[in-house]
């Protein structure tokens, strides 16, 4: 990633390498619960991302010397597989940037988690990134908020993260890896949707005030999707619920 | 009319109680997967752990001796301790209880009371949520299955079944088969098929 305008064009007439437009998403489903020795679990496919969420707990907190009498620890682990992508994103962790991630989206979860509830306990969030195509962080939380859902944890909302980024001068969203390669600049933004808290906020590259409020405005824009689709893939994995 | 709600789904304008629910800024939200009534205003959780309460009944085992009473193993994150003073007949490390919840403090650790030893047998774990649907209403599900499979069924609010003696296979595959189908419907004729045909589906 470079300030400079790179040579390589990544927006032709409007439309990016694959084809979209700046403000749309790539394709987007979830399934909810596929594990089953898990408390609760998500697989989530993001354009080509392919990434599986597993929660445990609470349980015991191990080792003890973590507990902390006032809540629970939440414990979050990202790592991408060996086979997950072609150059050195595809080391299998725990490295530099898997260890920041995991940080990063401990931070953003234990801010919705409930974790005065479970004093002492310990909730455990494993996020294995099975094929990566740029925007794993993003693909990572979504999976994370829906298998904890999944596993009865109580949480004030259902987080939601997607990427705004810039190439080829241009403000875009949910960018692909070879967006994110050539561009100028990456954005992932988690959101709580109930009430609009922002939980997640990195750039990399650097963006213009009015550049950046573009890239937010778009987020916002497509953050009720993705909610919908985590929502919908919860109600499916309880379909038939409720008639008696 | 009853629908599914997720964590940050808005259930009602005004304080509701009960599990899975929180109240901000004079609104009502859902925290937990679950069925939400609107006329009753109850969510029904169809996740979750066990959520310690006096007069509960646990199922567990001795994990450790103290000079004073036992450290029992519950499944749960919490310090679960009964003391030895109200009985006489001592335990071992590794003897299956039920016992009493008398007392949860502010850190959720345990106390428990009033044991009954519970010999032989085996103990299957199944999610605190579904334990209801086990027991089913006044115990018909619970008494339709030791009926059909002449085992003795301890359940557990924590989530642990005890069962002993008749066809303890055909015990557990019931109860396992209501775990995984307890959020559906017409469930207790679909177990007494079950049970009738002897576990073939």
């Amino acid at each position: 990633m470079s300030n400079q305008v790179s040579d390589v064009k990544l927006i032709i007439n409007g439309r990016r390498v694959d084809g979209r437009r700046l403000d749309e998403m790539r394709p987007l489903s979830i399934k909810a619960g596929l594990l089953h020795k898990a408390n609760g679990s998500a697989y989530v496919e993001w354009g080509d991302n392919k990434v599986v969420a597993a929660v445990y707990g609470p349980r015991e907190c191990l080792p003890r010397h973590d507990a902390d009498p006032y809540k629970a620890k939440l414990s979050v682990r990202y790592v991408m597989s060996p086979f997950a992508s072609k150059d050195e994103h595809g080391r299998s962790g725990p490295n530099r940037r898997s260890i920041e991630l995991s940080m990063v989206l401990r931070e953003a979860l234990s801010n919705v988690v409930m974790l005065e509830l479970y004093p002492n306990a310990m909730i455990d969030v494993f996020i294995e990134v099975l094929q990566a195509s740029g925007g794993t962080r993003c693909a990572a939380l979504v999976a994370a908020s829906v298998a904890l859902a999944n596993a009865g944890i109580p949480m004030k909302d259902l987080p939601v993260a997607v990427a705004a980024g810039k190439i080829d001068g241009e403000i875009c969203l949910d960018c692909g890896k070879e967006e994110d390669n050539f561009g100028q600049s990456d954005v992932p933004i988690a959101i709580a949707p109930r009430n609009g808290d922002i939980l997640l906020l990195q750039m990399d590259g650097l963006l213009t005030k009015a550049e950046f409020l573009k890239a937010l405005d778009y987020v916002e824009k497509a953050a009720p999707m993705v909610r919908d689709l985590q929502a919908k893939a919860l109600e499916e994995c309880y379909k038939g619920a409720g008639q008696e | 009319m009853r629908r599914i709600v997720y964590p940050g789904y808005k259930l009602a304008d005004k304080k509701l109680s009960g599990r899975g629910v929180y109240y901000e800024g004079g609104a009502s939200y859902a925290a937990l997967v679950g069925f939400f009534d609107d006329e009753a205003g109850v969510l029904i959780p169809l996740e979750g752990a066990y959520e310690p309460e006096v007069g509960d009944l646990l199922v567990g085992f001795v994990s450790d001796i103290k000079p004073n009473g036992y450290r029992i193993y519950t499944g749960l994150p919490n310090n679960t301790f009964m003391s030895s003073k109200d009985f006489r007949d001592p335990l071992d490390v590794g003897d299956i209880i039920i016992a009493k919840v008398r007392e949860v403090d502010e850190l959720k650790d345990i106390s428990l009371v009033d044991p009954v030893l519970l010999k032989g047998g085996n103990v299957i774990r199944i999610s605190p949520v579904k334990v209801p649907r086990v027991i089913g209403k006044k115990g018909s599900m619970l008494m339709q299955i030791k009926e059909a499979t002449g085992s003795n069924i301890v359940v557990g609010k924590n989530g642990w079944i005890w069962i002993s003696g008749g066809n303890e296979y055909l015990a557990t595959r019931a109860i396992l088969k209501i775990e995984a189908e307890a959020h559906t419907s017409g469930l207790t004729d679909r177990i007494a098929e079950f049970l009738k045909k002897g576990g073939m589906e």
